[in-house]
């Protein structure tokens, strides 16, 4: 077999370099330490975590969380998206710089805002009072419910606009030859318009699930030590319990599910486009 | 043929009838007063330029697009208020916006699945559609693997296989390359006559139009100019509008300066033109020819003009002379035959019979 140097792939080069020096060769190291034992390679440190019911429960409420944070985020993003595709001129550049602009806002300024609604005197608890809905104020901060509104806020960009790019692209004759063919407005939605957008979806439900899987600053900020997620255990592991084996073993398993989810998501990519 | 406004069959014949049918975008009128009808089993095609209304009248009648007033009545059904989807209304998409999720044969199957047909019922019904249009070896493939032709035969097999009362075709032809338009346009024109489906085609494209349909209804600004059949419209077309967009002609404008017994006789810049006409004098009128009822042997009693040649196209089957273009008029003539007797340059004398003169009045 001739081995031949594609040129354009050469431009890949530098990104590559970059990655394996700054990203993969560092992981590798921290992850080698999760298996480090004093005589040789072991796998205690894993068994250790695993058989914690501390940690089962950490680990559980991690993957609930962003899971039901995709799942709101998706719930908001998918209609948006439409909306968006419709949108033209100023309407558009409205969608966008409202989805663009509090990205550069920092989640450390969202946060304390959100405790102006969400604390017991805080605006939502006065007006549901005033309203006559609710006698006594309703706990929300520092609740998972407030992480996950939270964490769907600041991730709902990464969800709406891989759905956005695939609903744009959508030919617009699609829904109306299937309407055209005798098919009602829900068995057009079920058997066209939401399969078409399915990619973007998954896409969307991948970006969203990877940073809320990972995420620290938010739950940090929101839930605080009252809750810990897989992060927050990890940072605990490095900075206050200088463990590193626990923190890698930890790290380890935060991006087995990321590999796990990237992994999946693509395969389902693959099979939705297969047939186009 | 002045003042021919009959777009009218007699009422036996109307299937489909657009009663009155208005519509505006933004305050601007893209149709008002569109009123249209079709026989049971024609073929009419809707013959316009970009922005004439036809594409907005067939998604009117299709139920893609809600016409601000005015009825769509078809088989003696009022659909006005009915959904695209219960019009049972086919539509053949310019795009043939095939699903690109869904096999050929799914595809096929798709308005059947949408009717509540189970997948076993569906299949036979299918098969018969695929094969119809000679498509039935491809009926598990992805659609995207499909020619342009091949997709406009699943398309049409689409739109067949629910019986529809009445088949809407958008530029079907127009992504096609030249030669295979005009085979697909001879099968399709076939298939329907054989299965007796009323159908109509939106074109901008005036050979396609003659090709395929019974009647033409050639739309301007909104409005119905000529509703006629081909050979009508080219030969008495009713309009300045029509006579440029149904063929090429010779074209002269001028004066009526004298009526005698239905006989205008015209003075143009290159001499007086006769033509059947009572308009009477004072009347500025265009005039126009077709190119091929133009002889460079005139006998006495023709219209004669004298003509210096600007181009002499040899295409084959025929030879197109130009003459050099003055002001507006323009001068075209065809010949049968390959011509070598003529050249660039050369002066000739033009004759065409009085009756073959069409005459427009024109606004002063």
């Amino acid at each position: 077999m001739i081995m031949r140097l594609d040129r354009i792939g050469l431009l890949a080069v530098p990104g590559l370099a970059f990655l394996a020096v700054i990203y993969a060769l560092p992981l590798v190291l921290l992850l080698f330490k999760s298996v480090q034992g004093v005589d040789g390679l072991t796998l205690i440190t894993y068994i250790d975590f695993f058989g914690d019911e501390f940690n089962q429960v950490v680990l559980w409420r991690t993957l609930r969380v962003a899971l039901l944070t995709t799942l709101l985020a998706l719930a908001i993003a998918y209609p948006t998206a439409f909306a968006m595709a419709r949108a033209k001129g100023i309407w558009l550049n409205v969608f966008l710089v409202a989805l663009v602009l509090p990205m550069s806002l920092g989640v450390i300024v969202k946060a304390f805002a959100w405790s102006i609604l969400f604390r017991s005197n805080g605006f939502l608890n006065t007006s549901l009072q005033s309203l006559g809905i609710t006698d006594e104020p309703i706990r929300m901060l520092f609740t998972e419910t407030a992480l996950i509104i939270g964490a769907a806020n600041v991730f709902l960009p990464f969800m709406v606009l891989p759905i956005y790019t695939v609903v744009r692209q959508l030919n617009r004759n699609l829904p109306e030859a299937a309407s055209s063919l005798g098919a009602t407005p829900w068995f057009r939605f079920t058997r066209v318009t939401l399969p078409l957008t399915l990619p973007g979806v998954v896409a969307g439900s991948a970006f969203t699930f990877s940073l809320a899987i990972s995420m620290y600053v938010i739950p940090s900020l929101i839930v605080g030590e009252r809750q810990q997620t897989l992060s927050m255990l990890i940072a605990r592991s490095f900075l206050y319990l200088r463990n590193e084996p626990l923190g890698s073993t930890i790290s380890a398993v935060l991006l087995a599910i990321a590999i796990f989810v990237v992994l999946f998501s693509s395969w389902l990519a693959g099979r939705l486009g297969a047939r186009k | 043929m002045q003042g021919q406004a009959s777009h009218l069959p007699p009422n036996e014949h109307r299937y489909l009838d657009v009663i009155g049918v208005a519509k505006s975008f933004k305050g601007a009128a893209i149709m008002d007063q569109m009123n249209f009808r079709v026989a049971k089993g024609e073929l009419v095609s809707l013959l316009g330029p970009s922005g004439c209304g036809k594409t907005t009248l067939l998604r009117i009648i299709a139920g893609l697009l809600q016409a601000d007033t005015g009825d769509i009545v078809l088989g003696g059904r009022n659909l006005s208020s009915l959904p695209a989807h219960k019009r049972n209304i086919s539509v053949v998409f310019q795009n043939y916006a095939l699903f690109p999720h869904l096999t050929v044969a799914e595809n096929v199957a798709f308005g059947l699945r949408a009717r509540g047909t189970s997948k076993a019922d569906a299949a036979r019904p299918v098969a018969d559609a695929l094969a119809l249009v000679r498509m039935d070896a491809f009926a598990d493939r992805p659609v995207s693997a499909l020619s342009g032709g091949q997709q406009q035969r699943v398309a049409v097999a689409r739109a067949l296989v629910v019986s529809p009362d009445l088949l809407l075709l958008d530029e079907p032809f127009s992504a096609l390359d030249r030669k295979l338009r005009e085979t697909m346009q001879i099968e399709l024109k076939a298939l329907l006559r054989n299965r007796g489906i009323t159908a109509i085609f939106v074109t901008h494209d005036q050979d396609e139009a003659m090709g395929v349909s019974d009647r033409i209804a050639v739309m301007n600004k909104g409005k119905i100019e000529q509703f006629a059949e081909p050979s009508t419209l080219y030969a008495q077309p009713a309009s300045p509008f029509v006579m440029d967009f149904v063929g090429l002609s010779t074209r002269l404008s001028g004066r009526v300066t004298e009526q005698a017994g239905g006989i205008a006789t015209v003075t143009t810049n290159v001499g007086p033109v006769r033509a059947r006409s009572g308009l009477a004098a004072g009347t500025p009128v265009l005039l126009g020819v077709r190119p091929e009822l133009i002889t460079p042997d005139p006998t006495a009693e023709m219209n004669q003009i004298s003509v210096q040649l600007d181009d002499v196209m040899t295409l084959g089957s025929k030879t197109v002379l130009h003459g050099a273009t003055t002001d507006d008029d323009n001068f075209l003539c065809e010949l049968s035959g390959i011509r070598t007797d003529y050249k660039r340059g050369q002066t000739v004398t033009w004759g065409w019979a009085v009756d073959d003169t069409l005459i427009h009045a024109v606004p002063a």
